[in-house]
């Protein structure tokens, strides 16, 4: 361990240190500009405030001047590693006059100019063998700032899992926080893990609040877990000045502890992750944080872990200052779809029929809205167990109900029904049939099934793995109480159960796989990909099998919309509208098949972040395209939050792959998105409008 | 056809001098114009399984944010770049367990099984392992239509 952290620290480097200039701006700190949020024209949490908003009251941008938007600066990441990143997912900060975010496959922490974009220091962690080896690597989602009113600090957790408080003036670490600057996560979390090779990690931005600094951890993808008893994601709450641990929730409970008899047969021992591997939620009045834990081990197989397993898939409620458990909804019983819980809760102060009520409102996977009073723990209108069909897979364990909420309706597709595929043409339906006949179809909750050659070879599901809203989450609008969420309705994952070839290859009974195919391990996102990764020996050709296409003569099997934005009413429990997000892509839009047909925009097929503004909600396309009017590329839209409608388009290199944020600085607003994909290296951009326009508009108070 | 074939095979030898020659040529070729061999995709295949299945699936298929290789959403990502261009990505990022350690004619192999498996037709001459000449083939998602 000492090794460890001698080889590190040392090494952590200050790479630069250009000057830093809010201090000559003359400005004294507000308390809590944390709890201030967006309302001063700031973005000083992840998602604008710590309620998972991601709104701001700018209204410089709107209808009237969106198209008329420009590239203000752009800042390239490929040198913040050892080899450039594809896959840059940050949302910046900017609090105080100057913006932060994380880039690279380093995972550097970078201080820009918010009207320029230079640089005004780098921070890197080098944490050679340990980051190499983490399960979560690139350069994650973002970072934490807080204030004192003097001193200011950013906190982020490195790909090596390790909390680090830099000084936000200068980004060298503060020596008086953990260790020089740093807490171990690995230490300390009331399990043993190994500080080089133990699997926990953790990509998105710890959470600040009321000098609380929350983590959460990530695994390897569970589809093909090595071990189902592999580490726990407990969530871990520490002191902002100091790096002390102040409380451990058990996502996993302990003997003794609430939740530990649902895994019958002492099974709460023999499995791991049930992490919070996205972004918590914070009550700053009320004192409570709400944490949305993921699955436990196995995605797809639960037979190792019988009985309903808390706190897997569940919403909590705890007090920040103590962790204790206020109260709990799990969303999912026996977790067997990999749902997870993907993004941040959002808080909601709504009015149903007259009745004010403080709430907490989840976005899913599923594409339902989980609509709960956030001190009770109630939900708003009825969520019901209804019966679910009974699987036959061996030793699994099956609940017999599911919660399904009566309002708002999903939002997306959640469940394969043959009506969703491609029917553009009656002979296209044909073959998508054909090539779906030995594949099982059906709504939510249809389980998992053993894979056999000859049928069913896997389940068909929608909005399961990749499905509905993912990790970039929805966004909140406090004034109309209403929740933009992007989806995916054609993230089609198909659900087969194997036996693994050997318990070397997993200790698990049944494994994600199909009997027409090779076994193999699934891999997740950024692990093994960061800037100290080395090269582990290939594995051994798993030979056999033959690669199908999923693709109807190269168009999608699932018809449009392949992915939309969707404005739900928090008071009414009502769909206001949805529309297809993103152009149509290039194959289905030039398709030879298709020629004559009246497609309208499809959207595509991704979860995107979305923005919203005192009368916009702003997000860009996923995917690249080529248009008549334009190279390839993607767009950045606008739509009219209250109807709906596009209202402006800019070009991007290459798509969004983080989530727009937005600020005031020196009388312009700005947005900045991360983008990146395909060939183009992970560059973030910010718009603004020109110059001479921006003058004449309306500003904030910075 | 066969005239740009053998320039190819030529050019292998002396990039960057004989590259710039080739420039009247680079609108005309794309990935439906047989850019690799039948035999060049089945040592890919075998290539493919060993060092990509574990992420892109075995049937290409991706699995979770390890995108597909095959379909409307991996052509949407290459649309109208070459195959230059994503020999660069494959090399400086992929495996993702061990970036760059492919050596760049087992890349061009994986690629060719990519594009059969894409549906792209095989011709007689394999797939170029220098970007400098795969940038002079474009990635075009649909076929184009009838080609003299």
């Amino acid at each position: 361990m000492r090794a460890i952290s001698r080889s590190i620290l040392p090494l952590a480097a200050v790479v630069g240190l250009l000057g830093w200039t809010a201090a000559a701006h003359g400005q004294s700190p507000k308390l809590s500009l944390v709890s201030e949020g967006t309302r001063n024209g700031q973005w000083p949490s992840y998602a604008g405030d710590v309620r998972g908003s991601k709104y701001s009251p700018l209204d410089q941008i709107n209808a009237a001047n969106f198209n008329d938007l420009e590239v203000a600066w752009r800042f390239k990441t490929d040198s913040l590693g050892t080899r450039p990143e594809y896959k840059l997912e940050g949302t910046p900060l900017m609090v105080n006059r100057v913006l932060y975010t994380t880039a690279g496959t380093r995972r550097a922490v970078i201080a820009l100019d918010p009207g320029t974009g230079e640089l005004l220091w780098v921070h890197g962690e080098h944490e050679g063998a340990r980051a190499a080896n983490a399960p979560r690597q690139l350069s994650g989602r973002g970072l934490a700032y807080w204030s004192d009113g003097t001193e200011e600090r950013i906190l982020y957790v490195t790909p090596g899992y390790r909390l680090l408080a830099l000084d936000a003036k200068t980004g060298v670490p503060v020596p008086s926080f953990g260790v020089g600057g740093a807490v171990d996560l690995k230490k300390d979390d009331d399990q043993d893990i190994d500080l080089v090779t133990g699997e926990i990690g953790l990509q998105s931005a710890p959470v600040v609040a009321k000098d609380v600094v929350l983590v959460g951890a990530a695994f390897r993808e569970g589809f093909t877990p090595k071990a189902h008893k592999n580490n726990k994601g407990y969530v871990r709450a520490f002191d902002v000045r100091t790096g002390k641990r102040l409380w451990i929730f058990h996502t996993i409970p302990k003997p003794g502890e609430f939740g530990y008899d649902t895994w019958l047969s002492g099974s709460a021992e023999e499995n791991g992750n049930t992490g919070v591997w996205t972004q918590m939620t914070v009550d700053e009045d009320l004192g409570l944080a709400y944490l949305p834990v993921e699955s436990p081990t196995n995605d797809f197989y639960g037979g190792h872990r019988p009985g309903n397993n808390l706190f897997g898939e569940t919403l909590v409620c705890v007090d920040l200052r103590t962790g204790e458990r206020k109260w709990h909804f799990q969303l999912v019983h026996h977790p067997l779809w990999d749902h997870d819980i993907s993004s941040a809760p959002i808080l909601a102060d709504i009015n149903v029929d007259g009745r004010a009520i403080k709430a907490v409102a989840q976005p899913s996977k599923q594409g339902y809205i989980y609509l709960f009073d956030r001190v009770t723990g109630k939900p708003v209108w009825p969520i019901e167990e209804r019966p679910v069909e009974k699987g036959t897979v061996p030793g699994e364990w099956y609940a017999p109900t599911q919660p399904i909420p009566t309002k708002p309706p999903a939002y997306n597709r959640n469940g394969v029904l043959p009506e969703y595929l491609i029917d553009f043409t009656p002979a296209l339906k044909a073959e998508a049939l054909e090539l779906t006949k030995k594949f099982k179809f059906g709504p939510i909750y249809t389980p998992p099934l053993v894979s056999k050659v000859d049928g069913p070879i896997a389940l068909l599901t929608l909005a399961t793995a990749s499905g509905g809203t993912n990790w970039p989450g929805a966004s909140y609008d406090p004034e109309t109480h209403v929740v933009y969420a992007s989806a995916c309705d054609a993230c089609l994952t198909r659900v087969g159960l194997v036996q693994p070839p050997s318990k070397d290859l997993s200790d698990s009974d049944y494994v994600h796989g199909f009997a027409n195919q090779p076994f193999r391990i699934s891999r997740g996102p950024g692990e093994n990909a960061g800037a100290d990764a080395t090269p582990p020996p290939p594995q051994p050709g798993s030979g056999g099998g033959s690669a199908f296409v999923f693709d109807v003569q190269g168009l999608p099997i699932i018809k449009p919309p392949y992915g939309t934005i969707n404005a739900i009413s928090l008071d009414k429990g009502t769909i206001l509208w949805q529309t297809p997000h993103g152009e149509t892509p290039d194959a289905v839009r030039n398709h030879a098949l298709l020629k004559g047909l009246s497609v309208p925009r499809t959207g595509q097929s991704d979860s995107v972040g979305t923005l919203v503004t005192k009368t916009l909600v702003i997000a860009g396309d996923p995917q690249f395209t080529t248009t008549a009017d334009r190279p390839r590329g993607a767009m950045l839209r606008a739509y009219d939050k209250a109807s709906g409608k596009e209202v402006g388009a800019v070009y991007m290199p290459a798509p969004q792959s983080g989530s727009p944020m937005t600020y005031l600085f020196g009388g312009r607003q700005y947005v900045v998105v991360a983008v990146s994909g395909g060939p183009y290296s992970g560059e973030y951009l910010a718009f603004a409008l020109p110059a001479e326009s921006a003058k004449a508009g309306p500003t904030g108070s910075r | 056809m066969r005239l740009r074939t053998a320039g190819l095979a030529l050019v292998g030898l002396t990039v960057i001098t004989i590259a710039p020659a080739l420039r009247a040529q680079e609108t005309t070729r794309s990935v439906w114009d047989g850019v690799y061999t039948e035999a060049q995709a089945k040592r890919g295949e075998a290539a493919y399984r060993l060092n990509c299945a574990r992420c892109h699936g075995v049937a290409l298929e991706g699995i979770e944010t390890a995108g597909p290789l095959t379909g409307a959403r991996f052509t949407a990502n290459w649309n109208g770049v070459t195959v230059g261009d994503l020999m660069e990505r494959v090399k400086v990022s992929m495996p993702n367990d061990r970036p760059g350690t492919l050596s760049r004619s087992l890349i061009a192999d994986v690629l060719a099984y990519v594009f059969s498996v894409n549906r792209f037709p095989a011709g007689k001459a394999e797939l170029a392992r220098q970007t400098e000449l795969l940038k002079q083939i474009k990635f075009e998602a649909t076929r184009p239509a009838a080609r003299p």
